[in-house]
């Protein structure tokens, strides 16, 4: 029925709009099937600049990965750590001194060499406020790396880093983009436009960047782990989603990313490939724990029975995320709570504890975005929130912002504005978001990201202690019992863990995402 | 207010427009108290739901909120947005724009560059701006609206108050002593508001698009309460799925805008006066000819080059049927001039106008009659034959030059087009033949004068181009429609003896209407007087000059001041010529007639006399021999 | 009439003046952060400050302005924040594609809408200005965006006509024939709404125009119907089409800003979107000056021709 009247309505639309075109003389069909070998992949935005250390999304990963390397990599497939640029490396006993032995024989798309100087450069540019290199930030997770306290030359193909303290996800990170090593020459040469000409020793090589139209990589044949499988790689950002998927249909472009979830019905068939893949994200409301309704743990609880999450994941993510129980992502397999359930939808229970918080009305404010790294579909879904909410009493009041608007509404902290807000995350340790936005340390006024003013001496304990444990079943056992305590203080209401997905056209091969969330298209071809 | 609503309902599309905007409007109202699902009660499980769907008679949206429901409220609220914008804008539009206008000077330069600068600024991006300083909502968006299109009314409005600030009654409203403030009030506000409500009427159709706009950006209301524009913002990522969610909100603005722009076309042509008349309308190409009845046999005056016989041409303009020529019979012969003589609004112009086609039509109609040239009926002749004809056989000469000239051509041009309409001639050729005629009627300097446009010259300059125009290609006939009117007495003479000359020394034949007894013994050999459409009297000039025959000649002549004679013996005509909508049976003339009885009133009076004399009374003031004259 | 120009270039100096402090304003009092921009979802107050100090934002307001548009009349419109290059490089690269967008689709309401007009008035409530008429008023009431879509959904998707976005094909494309087609879906639901403004416009003018007592004389001339629609009326209703056709050339420019996003064309007005919601300051600053200064002299332009068409206006 829906799809006949699908037709019907773009019948009826159709004729009154050929005669017009016949008589504007409309071309021949378009052969918009692109040549092979040339894979064009639609992109969500605009990429900011391609310098890994300057950047922060995951649309602007997907290029660098395929440009750079780091010293080391996540394995394909999963999460853990495997050799890169570094081709081993040692840890001190006390973990803070992890040497690296680099790969001979890289050189930088440029020409230069890779070797140990060019690591140091690398990190003390980030990092060292006198460096001469350092102007041509800012860059905004460097932060990953704070407990850099040296990086030194050894030898030429020996690299060691210094720690003030042993910290864990130190490997972890230095596979994120951020750790990825840019070429020295290029940076010295384009300075504050590297950005705009980046130079790495990755798989491709960087050719042109016409803004908003593309960013073309060709294939690196040199690489030192073979030669990629495409010649030329065009990222196209096409920002709207419901465009991206009429690019996809039309033959426009042979790759996609981030398909809506209402479009999703389109690509079934074989002339597309649809992919899907968990990974480690989180997407929640921040509830402001430090006054208003949400100050009362009950409130705070009540909501979070009261939001039917699976009618979420299901309906409005058309099965492109699962509920989510707690804090930490599955995805991070070895650290997370499989003893956690999600709080059950269940409007009943969150009457009674709204009763006997002795607020059965509570007035909230809502912070709502319109888009943004890893928010699915924010407004759909703050729509759908707010109804469930409402069903059980809450009277939620939306405000929409656009993503940078609301990125500064909500980071500086809710306090005084709003009693929640949407956000998600997208990381690559279990350390990085409890760390940055639950403890008491975290507070936005101390320089972290807990918006919601949460607080609890034993959560904060826990997670300083995960930090510094280097036996990961000692990590493990840390960060599980910190998604208990959470997931019961409920300073968030959790709602879902996506699962990414991409359509590709059937001519192309040996597609997969990670889950990283990176775009890795080295041994991707296409027909 | 009555006349402006029966016109604004005469007007079909603007009704229609109306009506679906009334129907919209109750709908919006009575959005609350229908019985509607509720527009915000999501139920994810059955979205996307097709229309007619069981309990959704539009189906249901992304998150199963049933859709019909809330396009009512969406309307409601895109609806209240529009309007207030409008009223916003036209308001604070209207005070700045009579401010500048009214204080001018200084104040109206400041405020007019401020405007200047507002308009060179993107209005999106003004808008935007707006939004983006104030945050997000409809309340925020409705802001931004009206403050971009603040520029548009305050232009509009201060050029119409700049046309009233120095009228005579503001002037004396200012002399009385009264204040700023009231003058504003009392005399310039009443005046402007027809032309706010008209730039109202065309600009909120515009408004709810760009509140649309906005909403559409993501910028206007705030979820899960949604105008039209964010309802299709949101719908637009299902577009390829469930186009039905897009196309619902799509439409209604759609059909809401519409329904404005028609209403405000409606609203317009009923405000503005000019339209008021129904006069916009374009003439045809040539008159549109309805003869029921087969035209009249040619008659046997032999030697006439141009011959009418009962023409009849009417207006018809709406149900009213305006009898301007009410059957003329004429004709001229080679080297003869024929005078047309009557008051304005005697149907002289129409007859002359009608041999060619050239009354405008609509609302004119040859209903009757033929008007031959060499023995070919003009009259229903194809458009063709009618345009070979123009200009090259029977040419014009109309009154008033300034306006029968094209005021964006050179005059040498307007008559090297004359030339080539009806020549294959090089365009060198044809300039040095319009230099030519230009010397022929006495123009000085023809060669530098032949590039002015027709503003540089004088008005006599510009009658004598214009019967060069007529004689550009040698016609047979000239039809001279008032040409002597506009100019002064000496000019006049001299156009006339020209006029003279040109007939004497190419026998051609002259039509000559005129209002003016003085200049027809002139030129005219014979004289046809019309009143209300019709001949009343005909003969030779000398005969009806000495002893005019029908009452009408008698006074006419009375009004001609006699040269010579110090005071004149004005005697004017008492009353005013009749409607030609509504002629009573019998002479047209007998309610202004002195002599006139009830006899007259009884009946048709045929034109009745012998020769070259025939008069249209029962009880002329000369008897003329009785016989049938056609 | 080069004095005129003359004159009319020297009174636009204040306007465009004018327009750096309004855009400069409206920037300066904007909440929000070009920082947050650059440093995304980890930006945290203490580095947003600090950024701020390094980008200079932290001066007092007039000792930017006018540091600002010093630089400017030097030619330097500063570095774009969130693209991390020069203003200038960015603003002319993607108002040229906005100019050849709108350009084609002025082209596009100014030849379809007077033609519209003038067919429409010649065949005043004949069949055609009925159609014409209904079009018309059909133009004038969709949204762009909306139509924008429908065409993609039918013409791209659907019928595989027209490429559904861009400006060229993403891989060897940029050729005449290439940009051409990509050009034309958005070039036509740009051009809609002013083509029936323009044609409404028109229709009126000729009406008005074809009354007048020149055209009688042009027909008893026995110039033919077509000379008399196309030259002598037409000609004469251009005087009051010219002005409209500037106003509309400011309303396809701002138009552009939704066309370009439903059709993702690189064009100048999506970059000021973007860099409004980013508080790219200096970006929107230069973008604005620079659209708003070739406004204000294709104004100029609109009333050299007009001049040059009638000439009875006293230049």
């Amino acid at each position: 029925m829906t799809q006949g009247f699908r037709n019907w309505t773009r019948r009826g639309v159709l004729a009154t709009g050929v005669a017009m075109s016949l008589a504007l003389g409309a071309m021949s069909p378009a052969a918009a099937q692109t040549p092979p070998g040339v894979l064009i992949i639609g992109q969500i935005a605009e990429p900011k600049a391609l310098d890994p250390a300057a950047v922060t999304a995951v649309n602007d990963f997907r290029i660098l990965m395929n440009v750079y390397d780091g010293l080391v990599r996540y394995k394909s497939g999963t999460l853990e750590v495997e050799p890169a640029l570094a081709t081993d490396w040692d840890i001190s006993e006390d973990g803070t001194v992890y040497t690296f032995h680099l790969r001979e024989g890289v050189k930088f798309h440029d020409g230069s060499d890779f070797d140990a100087e060019a690591v140091k450069f690398n990190f003390d540019r980030m990092l060292k406020e006198d460096h001469p290199f350092h102007d041509t930030g800012p860059f905004p997770l460097a932060f990953f790396f704070s407990s850099v306290e040296e990086v030194s030359v050894v030898d030429p193909m020996t690299v060691e880093f210094t720690l003030n303290a042993p910290y864990a996800p130190f490997l972890s990170n230095l596979a994120y983009p951020t750790g990825l090593i840019v070429s020295p020459a290029a940076v010295e040469q384009s300075g504050g436009d590297f950005g705009r000409n980046p130079s790495g020793t990755g798989p491709f090589r960087f050719a042109e960047w016409k803004s908003n139209e593309h960013v073309i990589l060709n294939a690196n044949p040199d690489y030192w782990d073979g030669a990629p499988a495409s010649e030329t790689l065009v990222f196209r950002p096409i920002t709207d989603a419901n465009t991206r998927t009429a690019e996809m249909l039309a033959g426009g472009i042979d790759l996609m990313v981030e398909v809506p979830p209402v479009a999703l019905s389109e690509f079934e068939g074989d002339r597309y490939k649809v992919f899907e893949q968990a990974g480690p994200h989180v997407w929640f409301l921040i509830l402001n724990a430090k006054e208003g309704p949400f100050a009362d743990k009950r409130v705070r609880q009540a909501a979070n029975y009261a939001v039917d999450k699976t009618a979420l994941v299901d309906n409005v993510l058309e099965g492109t995320a699962e509920v989510a129980a707690g804090p930490t992502p599955p995805a991070f397999a070895w650290a997370y709570n499989e003893d956690l359930e999600p709080y059950p939808y269940d409007p009943e229970k969150a009457r009674t504890l709204l009763g006997e918080a002795g607020n059965e009305h509570p007035e909230v404010t809502f912070f709502v975005t319109e888009g943004g790294s890893g928010m699915l579909d924010p407004i759909a879904m703050g729509t759908a929130i707010q109804a469930d909410l409402k069903a059980v009493g809450f009277d939620v009041k939306i405000e929409t912002y656009e993503w940078n608007t609301f990125l500064g509404e909500v980071n500086p902290g809710l306090e005084g504005k709003a009693d929640m807000a949407e956000m998600a995350w997208m990381t690559n340790d279990p350390d990085t978001l409890p760390y940055l936005a639950l403890r008491s340390d975290a507070w936005p006024d101390k320089g972290g990201f807990n918006s919601g003013y949460y607080s609890n001496a034993e959560v904060d304990t826990l997670l300083e202690e995960a930090r510094v444990a280097t036996d990961q079943d000692e990590r493990a056992r840390l960060y599980k019992k910190m998604q208990t305590i959470v997931q019961e203080d409920a300073p968030w209401l959790f709602v879902a863990n996506w699962k990414q997905n991409a359509v590709a056209s059937e001519a192309v091969e040996n597609f997969a995402l990670e889950p990283s969330f990176f775009l890795l298209l080295k041994d991707v071809a296409k027909n | 207010m009555t006349q402006f609503l029966a016109l604004l309902l005469r007007n079909r599309l603007a009704a229609a427009g109306g009506i679906v905007l009334l129907v919209v409007v109750v709908l919006a109202v009575l959005t609350p108290v229908l019985p509607l699902a509720n527009p915000d009660a999501t139920d994810t499980a059955n979205r996307f739901q097709p229309a007619l769907s069981r309990a959704h008679l539009l189906g249901t949206d992304h998150l199963g909120r049933d859709l019909l429901s809330r396009l009512l409220w969406g309307t409601r609220l895109s609806l209240a947005v529009g309007f207030a914008a409008a009223i916003f804008a036209a308001t604070l539009g209207a005070a700045i724009g009579i401010i500048a206008g009214y204080f001018g000077g200084r104040t109206d330069n400041l405020i007019m560059r401020g405007v200047d600068m507002l308009m060179a600024f993107p209005y999106i991006l003004l808008a935007l701006a707006i939004v983006a300083a104030l945050g997000p909502g409809l309340g925020n968006a409705l802001i931004a609206v009206a403050a971009v299109n603040i520029p548009f009314f305050a232009r509009n409005i201060r050029g119409v108050t700049v046309g009233l600030a120095h009228k005579e009654f503001v002037d004396a409203a200012r002399l009385s002593g009264l204040g700023h403030g009231r003058i504003i009030l009392t005399e310039i506000l009443p005046n402007v508001v027809p032309v706010i409500v008209i730039a109202m009427s065309t600009t909120i159709g515009w408004m709810i698009l760009e509140t649309a706009g906005l909403s559409f950006l993501g910028l206007g209301s705030q979820p899960p309460q949604a105008d039209l524009g964010s309802m299709l913002g949101e719908a637009r990522s299902a577009l390829i799925t469930n186009p039905l969610t897009s196309i619902v909100p799509g439409a209604m603005i759609l059909v809401i805008v519409m329904g404005i722009n028609l209403l405000g076309d409606g609203v317009r042509d009923a405000l503005d006066p000019r339209l008021r008349s129904g006069a916009l309308t374009r003439p045809m190409p040539a008159t549109r000819v309805d003869r029921p009845t087969p035209p009249p046999a040619e008659t046997e005056e032999g030697g006439a080059v141009l011959a009418l016989s009962d023409l009849q041409t009417q207006f018809h303009v709406k149900k009213r049927v305006y009898k301007a020529v009410g059957g003329a019979s004429l004709a001229v012969r080679p080297g003869e001039c024929l005078g047309i003589i009557g008051e304005s609004g005697s149907g002289k112009s129409v007859t002359a106008l009608s041999v060619m086609g050239l009354v405008a039509s609509p609302p004119g109609v040859i209903t009757a009659g033929a008007a031959r040239y060499d023995g070919q009926d003009l009259i229903g002749a194809r458009y063709e034959t009618l345009r070979r004809l123009r200009g090259d056989r029977i040419a014009y000469i109309f009154q008033d030059p300034l306006a029968t000239l094209h005021p964006l051509y050179k005059v040498g041009d307007q008559l090297v087009e004359a030339i080539r309409c009806h020549r294959t001639v090089s365009k060198a050729e044809a300039w040095q033949r319009a230099i030519d005629l230009l010397k022929q009627v006495r123009i000085p300097n023809a060669e530098s004068r032949a590039s002015s446009f027709p503003h540089e010259m004088s008005g006599g300059m510009r009658q004598r181009v214009g019967i060069a125009m007529a004689m550009a290609n040698d016609p047979d006939v000239i039809i001279a429609d008032e040409p002597t009117t506009a100019l002064d007495v000496t000019v006049q003479a001299q156009i006339l003896s020209l006029l003279n000359d040109l007939r004497r020394e190419r026998g051609l034949a002259i039509v000559f209407i005129t209002h003016d007894f003085g200049v027809v013994g002139q030129l005219c050999d014979r004289i046809a007087v019309m009143y209300a459409g019709r001949i009343v009297e005909q003969g030779p000039t000398e005969a009806i000059l000495t002893t005019p025959a029908h009452p009408y000649t008698r006074r006419l002549i009375a009004c001609v001041p006699e040269l010579g004679e110090g005071r004149r013996k004005l005697e004017a005509i008492p009353g005013l010529p009749p409607a030609v909508d509504r002629l009573d049976p019998g002479c047209a003339f007998a309610p202004r007639c002195e002599k006139a009885r009830a006899a007259c009133l009884t009946g048709e009076i045929a034109l009745a006399g012998s020769g070259q004399r025939a008069v249209r009374c029962l009880f002329p003031e000369t008897e003329i021999p009785s016989e049938q004259s056609a | 009439m080069t004095g005129y120009i003359l004159k009319r270039l020297l009174s636009a100096i204040p306007v465009l003046l004018g327009i750096t402090v309004i855009v400069f304003l409206i920037m300066a009092l904007i909440p929000g952060d070009p920082a947050l921009a650059i440093l995304g979802s980890y930006a945290t107050p203490e580095n947003v400050a600090k950024l701020n100090r390094d980008l200079g934002l932290d001066a007092p307001l007039v000792a930017r302005y006018f540091i600002w548009l010093g630089n400017m009349l030097q030619g330097d419109f500063g570095q774009s924040f969130a693209l991390n290059r020069p203003v200038l490089d960015e603003v002319l690269e993607r108002f040229s594609a906005t100019l050849l967008l709108a350009g084609v689709s002025f082209v596009l309401c100014a030849v379809l809408g007077i033609a519209a007009g003038v067919i429409s008035a010649a065949r005043q409530y004949g069949m055609a200005d009925k159609a014409i008429t209904f079009v018309v008023l059909l133009g004038i009431s969709i949204p762009s965006f909306f139509l924008g879509m429908m065409m993609i959904l039918i013409f791209a998707v659907d019928l595989r006509w027209f490429p559904v976005s861009g400006m060229k094909m993403a891989y060897g494309g940029g050729g005449f024939v290439d940009v051409a087609r990509h050009l034309v879906m958005p070039a036509l639901a740009l051009s809609v709404v002013a083509t029936g403004v323009v044609a409404r416009l028109s229709r009126g003018a000729m009406l008005e125009v074809l009354r007048q007592d020149y055209i009688r004389t042009a027909r008893a001339k026995g110039v033919g119907e077509g000379r008399v629609i196309w030259g002598h009326a037409l000609r004469s209703a251009m005087v009051s089409i010219i002005p409209v056709l500037g106003i509309q050339a400011g309303f396809v420019l701002s138009g552009a800003v939704y066309i370009e996003m439903v059709f993702q064309w690189p064009g100048v007005g999506r970059m000021l979107v973007d860099a409004i919601l980013k508080r790219d300051i200096l970006l929107v600053q230069g973008g604005v000056v620079f659209v708003a200064a070739c406004y204000v002299l294709f104004n100029i332009a609109v009333d050299v021709a007009q001049s040059l068409l009638d000439p009875r206006i006293k230049t």
